[in-house]
């Protein structure tokens, strides 16, 4: 128990001095635009400043529109948020079966022509791949809701999360690499005298691999991945017209609204990091020798 | 061949030394094959966009051919302006191939570095190299992109050096997992023995001669990151601009006939993207699983 309490302290310590350290970052970099707006001003107060605000989630105003960034960011930061974890659950459900199943069929049949279908439909560009689905599901069937359901509009709202998430969840190169992943780990842990061990008492192999073998890699991938699906969810929220914090950043990049892209690169580092830490924690508990 | 080496006492596997050609299975020389076809058609694209020998010229505007589907004339059929698909495509190729490689450049140059300092000084100077390294990380990859465009203008020269930026953590990590492995082993101890200079020891038989492989895949890999990131910009419409051609923007011009049933238009640029993004993978994949196994599966 101590060794966790360790290891949540060290991790938060260390978080919170990268966060700074991104926020310096931020900053030097905010320096070399004109103008005056949050984060801009030289010298250690003015950083001091935008670390107050930043951390006491007091973000200003922006400078385009005039509206308090909290009143918009918030709603933004949630829509992503279950687009974001969605798009992974979608991942592994699809990607972990179609790993396991090429693993112990090999190069056969029924596996490559899968495990290519993983490759062929995680390379697809995903704005293409979105303006497809809508394309298929709006002429062929029309059970689906297409944009999100605004506050006026009618319909199911859960429904509308599922199209965005289904894509960026399948496409933006995710489910390959967790499928390649656990196809090679797998392949590896099989050769093993343990598994061969645990096969001589009769115990199914994927129950006696699964601890070491996939679980580990399958965690240490899942959770570095969360940036790359941030960076997917902004083409993803432009092709369904979802109010996300990615739109908003194509938004405040085409009005060059400084403010709310320092707040929006904030939130993205935090949500990160939160991945991060959940991440070690979750080894903490599959691998207690390494941690 | 597996079990061959199980019956037997249990022997350090490493020891044997399997020929390239008997380590690939069947899956590998098909992957590999067709990453090799895939850069075949950059460079042959790469090549016609440079020396100009198009058959078509990709900016000729044809008012009375637009729209036209896929024939003989026109391979992939012609846009909104009458311009010719194919030699747009072949023409698009000019929009990421310098600018990734620049980014593989900075990517693997300044991740051996690292990798090779932080591999032989693991300690404070280490932790201090993965802070910062982790800072670039942690900043999702597009939107530091999106604040650089803020700043200063959309050039796809100045996007894929940053690009080049944020690749150098996970290069660094590779690199340095490769060494710390390398650094104890017995052959790098008999180096020393015989008064190699560390330079030499470092760079001839740590990076050239055992760690090759993984710059090679890296390399590959990080073009197919280029690809991608040069599209999806594109697509936004931060990267390349209209008049010049680029596949992200030809999916995004096409997108607005989408709905019209005009499909091929966004189609073929977007099956070209796919295309080359899954062969330069497939060519790491495959690659990887040649270069790192010891014994055929």
């Amino acid at each position: 128990m101590t060794r966790f309490l360790k290891l949540i302290v060290k991790e938060v310590v260390y978080t919170f001095l990268l966060v700074i350290g991104v926020s310096f970052l931020l900053f030097l970099l905010f320096n070399m635009m004109p103008g005056e707006f949050l984060g801009k001003g030289e010298g250690v107060r003015s950083f001091m400043l935008l670390l107050k605000r930043l951390f006491t989630l007091h973000f200003g105003v922006s400078i385009v529109s005039g509206i308090d960034i909290n009143s918009i960011i918030f709603p933004a930061f949630k829509n992503t948020l279950i687009l974001t974890v969605g798009a992974l659950f979608i991942s592994l459900l699809f990607a972990v079966p179609i790993g396991i199943f090429s693993a112990f069929r090999g190069f056969k049949t029924y596996s490559w022509p899968l495990s290519m279908l993983s490759y062929i439909v995680s390379s697809i560009p995903v704005f293409y791949f979105g303006y497809l689905v809508l394309y298929l599901v709006s002429r062929y069937t029309g059970y689906l809701p297409i944009y999100y359901v605004q506050a006026s509009g009618t319909g199911s709202r859960v429904l509308a999360y599922l199209l965005p998430i289904l894509v960026l969840g399948l496409g933006n190169n995710s489910i390959c690499e967790i499928v390649r992943l656990i196809t090679i780990e797998l392949d590896r842990v099989i050769g093993t005298d343990y598994v061969a061990a645990s096969r001589a008492r009769g115990e199914s192999i994927l129950a006696s691999a699964a601890g070491e073998g996939i679980l580990i890699p399958l965690v240490s991938i899942v959770f570095s991945k969360v940036p790359f699906i941030i960076g997917g969810a902004v083409i993803v929220e432009q092709v369904f017209n979802w109010p996300g914090m990615g739109r908003l950043a194509f938004q405040s990049t085409l009005d060059r609204d400084m403010p709310v892209l320092i707040v929006i690169a904030f939130l993205s580092v935090l949500m990160v990091r939160v991945g991060m830490i959940a991440r070690n924690i979750l080894l903490f508990h599959l691998n207690p020798r390494e941690a | 061949m597996k079990r061959f080496y199980y019956e037997e006492e249990p022997v350090d596997i490493e020891e044997f030394y399997v020929p390239i050609y008997r380590r690939a299975s069947v899956r590998d020389v098909v992957s590999i094959g067709f990453g090799l076809f895939v850069v075949a058609y950059l460079f042959i694209f790469y090549f016609i966009s440079i020396t100009n020998t198009f058959i078509q010229n990709p900016m000729d505007v044809h008012v009375d051919q637009m729209f036209q589907r896929p024939s003989f004339e026109h391979l992939f059929g012609t846009d909104f302006l009458g311009r010719d698909i194919f030699s747009r495509i072949v023409k698009g190729t000019e929009a990421f191939f310098v600018p990734g490689l620049l980014s593989i450049v900075i990517s693997t140059s300044f991740g051996l570095l690292f990798g090779v300092v932080t591999g032989f000084y693991p300690k404070i100077l280490s932790s201090i190299i993965f802070y910062f390294l982790n800072i670039i990380d942690s900043i999702p990859r597009l939107i530091l992109i999106l604040i650089i465009i803020v700043l200063f203008r959309p050039s796809i020269y100045l996007v894929m050096v940053f690009v080049g930026i944020t690749s150098i953590p996970k290069m660094t990590a590779y690199i340095r997992s490769k060494v710390e492995i390398l650094k104890n082993q017995r052959f790098i101890e008999a180096g020393k023995a015989l008064g190699l200079s560390p330079g030499s020891i470092v760079f001839k038989h740590i990076v050239w001669l055992s760690a090759k492989s993984v710059l090679i895949i890296h390399a590959t890999l990080g073009m197919g990151e280029a690809v991608l990131i040069e599209t999806s910009l594109s697509y936004l419409g931060f990267g390349v601009q209209e008049p010049d051609p680029s596949w992200g923007n030809m999916v995004a011009m096409g997108i607005d006939f989408f709905f019209q049933g005009r499909l091929w238009l966004s189609t073929i640029p977007a099956v070209v993207i796919l295309t080359t993004i899954m062969g330069l993978y497939l060519l790491g994949d495959g690659l990887n699983s040649i270069y790192n196994e010891k014994v055929s599966r």
